[in-house]
């Protein structure tokens, strides 16, 4: 059977997840053993545009991403969105609190005219992907799922469960009981609890499960409905509801936070 | 860590599939039939209604209706899969010669025991065909000892039928009445259309001695439910097949749990009586469900 | 049964001896968090720890762990499959008498035919040995009769002045403190033992006010949809009260590949009824879509299914889902919730 072949692309974004994927270290040459690499930033020089499987990470800001994101659409048979800024948009998706015009104000002041930007969106939002992977950055041990996926034809679906049912199967101690406020409860699992692993709470990069019940959320996290084991840590769980938001809105902004402006931008 | 081999009859309690060869299959563009022997040459030993896991080794495993009689061929069996999920994908991808892993016969078959000497009405919808084609076969071949055997099977559309040449051969027996109906009609369809529950409308049975089996999606059963109510059927002669998505298939992973019954263990034919109390039995959108 | 009396010393000796020849699994603290204990194989008996309160995952994961490989298979002409077992002789300790009660109960429901034989083949290469606990505030052992079990283990422990009572109830039991020195038990150890064991039930304040028939009653009847749409509200469906219970025995199974992707092996982990997909079946049919339905399950099975099944409630009273419930769901004041709701509806009927 021909080799896939398969290209790496970023759009906004650190191009953290495609580090990270190196870090699978030997891991990696061994899944690179079954396909052929057509172009990947980080670790090769020179590209080829032919390729059957195209990774693409990052948010798509500006119209030429649009166009971009599109051509690799067509190009490649399969799309997969690596990363959270590629899945579901990530900080990215922060500065669409604010209409785009005065998002750049604030950033480039006099400077802003010269940038061309939109409402940042996930690249999921632009065009159909086969695959995502989510994480900021990505959870190594889901890349691996998945590309096994690609390679066996398999369908793969982020896990529809919530962070707390791995750090629970990983014996982590709550960091509830620490008195610290964590995402867990609403944020799709997949990470294998890797911040809970060291004592952090989940701040939420996964993305919400598709039945989050941020009702419960608010209530519970607000001064309403406090757990005894909270409130006999200390004061400080008891948040505001806007303070809850912002807990929230550092990596799930896209599209629910996002400023209604019209999608066009200024010129 | 220790690892010791196994042999096959220790396996089902450890979860540890045993190996079986897939000899034929025939592949249609929405489904496959594979025809399979176990590996341990050991004849299967299922009855109609029973249930296999199937496992692709890489993909995973799902339960399977058995959709061959024990009457025909003790050695081999078949499964008709629709490719859905991962597994069945992969089942459909299957040929010759390829291996899958069998744990099983499972659960509770029809009551072909029990109902001996009784008309048996069978009502298909969908893919429930493939238990109820079992039956059928098994029927088919100890003809003598039940009476009157009444066929109603619907499909969506008339290429999803499946087991056309069976259907053919019951519909030549001169002892078996077959009704066959699609929800959408094409142009090549001249036959019935509608649901399943207009030609049971039609039929005319003796309710004191019919036995009715019913296997099909879960918003079927209510419906025929109903029909079968009316023409004074007993909840007791009602037989319904259930599908979960069974993983265990030994009454332990819980997760065909319908109220305090286990589907894979206690089931998954339950007499229409035993589900009428029960809230999780038929569909998730039922009247009664709302007030526990 | 006979009863010891072993020093600190002694039982230093015991555990030293064990693990000189057997791994062993007990609490100890956690090291990125001191007050906090986790069950876990042992470097050292120094490292076990019997005076705890609570662990966030109960013990059962020594016999059922969370996450564990059933068997690795090679494809091939024919594939090859390779059983994957532990088969080593291990000890249990420092188990609390409420997690004792959940493995004879899990012991009763993966053993009824067909039996589960994963279970019941780990179970057979441990050698368990209970201690009495400091309770904490989520605990309700004294209402589900819990407080003094002691089936299934081998030894048991409970702090006295002279250092430990030691009350053997299993051959192998025996045969563990062979060459161990040891004390006769007297009387005055004896009543040592029961003052602790009075004062730890006297620490207990979270009681049910109902006793278990009743209960099983009440949820048969039914009508009680308003109260579990209301717990609803602020249940997560994170699943935190099954992936902590000892008692829960739900699990799921799926393949992977090593990166050969001609071999790989078959994993199964430990899953949760209140997960919104664990009743799905093909075509995206979920017989307990509603988050109420989920939680109004976990509260049928304990109460009610498993109840009638086994004669007793799958629920021991340990307090984990309680205190594992970020939304504050308590199962004791859920239980009281339900029955004086019940009461409230006959007064009025």
């Amino acid at each position: 059977m021909k080799k896939k072949r398969i290209a790496f692309f970023d759009f906004a974004c650190c191009e953290g997840c495609q580090l990270s994927v190196l870090q699978l270290d030997e891991k990696l040459l061994d899944l690179l053993d079954h396909v052929e690499v057509a172009a990947w930033r980080e670790v090769m020089t020179g590209e080829s545009d032919q390729y059957d499987v195209a990774f693409c990470e990052g948010s798509i800001t500006r119209e030429t991403d649009i166009h971009r994101i599109q051509n690799i659409r067509q190009t490649a048979d399969i799309v997969v969105s690596l990363g959270s800024c590629a899945s579901i948009g990530c900080h990215n998706a922060l500065k669409n609190r604010w209409p785009t015009k005065k998002a750049l104000e604030i950033v480039y002041g006099e400077q802003a005219k010269h940038f061309d930007s939109i409402p940042a969106r996930p690249i999921t939002a632009v065009v159909d992907v086969d695959y995502q992977v989510l994480g900021c950055p990505v959870s190594l041990t889901e890349f691996e799922a998945v590309f096994k996926c690609i390679l066996t034809g398999q369908a793969y679906d982020p896990p529809n469960e919530p962070v707390c049912v791995e750090c629970k199967r990983n014996d982590y101690l709550c960091v509830f009981e620490k008195g610290q406020i964590c995402l867990g409860p609403v944020t799709r699992c997949g990470c294998n609890a890797i911040c809970t692993a060291f004592g952090e709470p989940c701040h939420g990069c996964r993305g919400l499960l598709d039945q989050p019940n941020l009702e419960a959320a608010a209530t519970v996290l607000t001064a309403d409905h406090l757990h005894k084991i909270m409130d006999a840590v200390a004061h400080q769980y008891q948040l505001t509801r806007e303070e809850v938001l912002d807990k929230f809105s550092l990596y799930n902004n896209w599209p629910e936070l996002t400023f209604e402006e019209d999608d066009t931008h200024d010129t | 860590m220790p690892e010791t081999a196994m042999n096959a009859g220790q396996v089902s309690g450890f979860y540890m599939p045993e190996l079986a060869k897939v000899y034929r299959t025939c592949r249609k563009e929405t489904d496959i039939i594979i025809e399979a022997g176990m590996h341990s040459g050991r004849p299967l030993g299922h009855m109609p209604g029973q249930f296999v896991q199937v496992s692709v080794f890489g993909y995973g495993e799902v339960p399977i209706s058995i959709c061959s009689s024990p009457t025909r061929t003790p050695d081999r069996f078949e499964l008709c899969v629709r490719p859905v999920g991962g597994v069945t994908k992969a089942l459909y991808n299957k040929n010759s010669e390829d291996w899958i892993g069998i744990r099983g016969p499972f659960g509770r078959g029809f009551p072909v025991d029990l109902t001996k000497g009784k008309d048996i009405l069978v009502v298909a919808g969908g893919i429930g065909i493939a238990p109820l084609r079992s039956l059928i076969n098994y029927i088919m071949d100890k003809r003598e000892e039940y009476g009157r055997l009444i066929i109603v099977y619907g499909a969506k559309t008339p290429d999803l039928i499946l087991f056309t040449s069976d259907i053919e051969q019951w519909e030549n027996q001169p002892d078996a009445e077959v009704y066959l109906t699609v929800d959408e009609a094409d142009n090549s369809w001249n036959g019935r259309t509608g649901v399943v529950t207009l030609p049971i409308r039609e039929i005319e049975i003796d309710p004191a001695r019919t036995a009715a089996m019913v296997v099909g999606p879960p918003v079927m059963y209510r419906f025929v439910a109903m029909e079968l109510l009316k023409k004074d059927m007993d909840p007791d002669n009602i037989f319904f097949s259930l599908e979960r998505h069974f993983k265990c298939g030994i009454g332990k992973c819980g997760h065909c749990q319908l109220n305090d019954l286990y589907v894979c263990h206690d089931g998954p034919t339950f007499r229409y009586s035993d589900l009428l109390a029960r809230t999780e039995a038929i569909e998730a959108w039922a009247p009664e469900k709302d007030q526990d | 049964m006979q009863s010891f009396v072993l020093s600190s010393e002694q039982l230093n000796v015991l555990f030293e001896t064990l693990m000189a020849k057997m791994p062993m699994m007990g609490p100890k603290q956690r090291s990125d968090q001191p007050g906090f204990y986790h069950f876990d194989w042992l470097k050292s008996p120094g490292e076990l720890v019997l005076h705890y309160t609570t662990t966030t995952i109960p013990p059962k994961k020594a016999f059922f762990p969370p996450v564990e490989t059933m068997f690795s298979f090679k494809l091939g002409d024919p594939p090859e499959l390779t059983h994957i077992i532990e088969d080593t002789p291990f000890v249990l300790a420092g188990v609390h008498p409420c997690d004792l009660a959940a493995i004879k109960a899990l012991d009763d429901a993966y053993s009824v035919p067909p039996a589960d034989k994963r279970w019941l083949a780990n179970r057979r290469r441990a050698i368990i040995i209970g201690s009495d606990c400091l309770p904490d505030e989520y605990c309700f052992c004294t209402s589900m009769n819990t407080a003094d079990a002691r089936l299934p283990c081998d030894l048991f422990l409970t702090p006295i002045d002279r250092g430990w009572l030691c009350e053997v109830h299993t051959d192998a039991g025996k045969n563990v403190l062979k060459n161990i020195q040891k004390d006769t038990a007297q009387k005055k150890d004896i009543e040592d033992a029961s003052q602790w064991r009075l004062q730890k039930a006297e620490k207990i304040s979270t009681k049910l006010n109902i006793n278990f028939e009743a209960f099983a009653k009440i949820l048969e009847a039914g009508g009680l949809t308003p109260i579990w749409k209301e717990i609803a509200d602020r249940c997560y469906s994170c699943g935190s009260c099954n992936t902590t219970c000892p008692t829960c025995f739900c699990f799921n199974k799926y393949d992977e590949f090593d990166t050969t992707l001609t071999s790989g092996i078959r994993k199964r982990v430990w899953d949760s009824c209140q997960l919104p997909e664990f009743a799905m079946v093909a075509g995206e049919h979920n017989f307990r879509g509603e988050r109420w339905e989920r939680v109004k399950h976990r509260w049928h099975r304990k109460f009610l299914y498993l109840f009638r099944q086994f004669k007793r409630p799958y629920c021991t009273g340990c307090g984990r889902c309680s205190r594992a419930c970020t939304a504050d769901i308590n199962m004791a004041d859920v239980i009281n919730q339900l029955a004086a709701a019940s009461e409230k509806e006959r007064s009025h009927a």
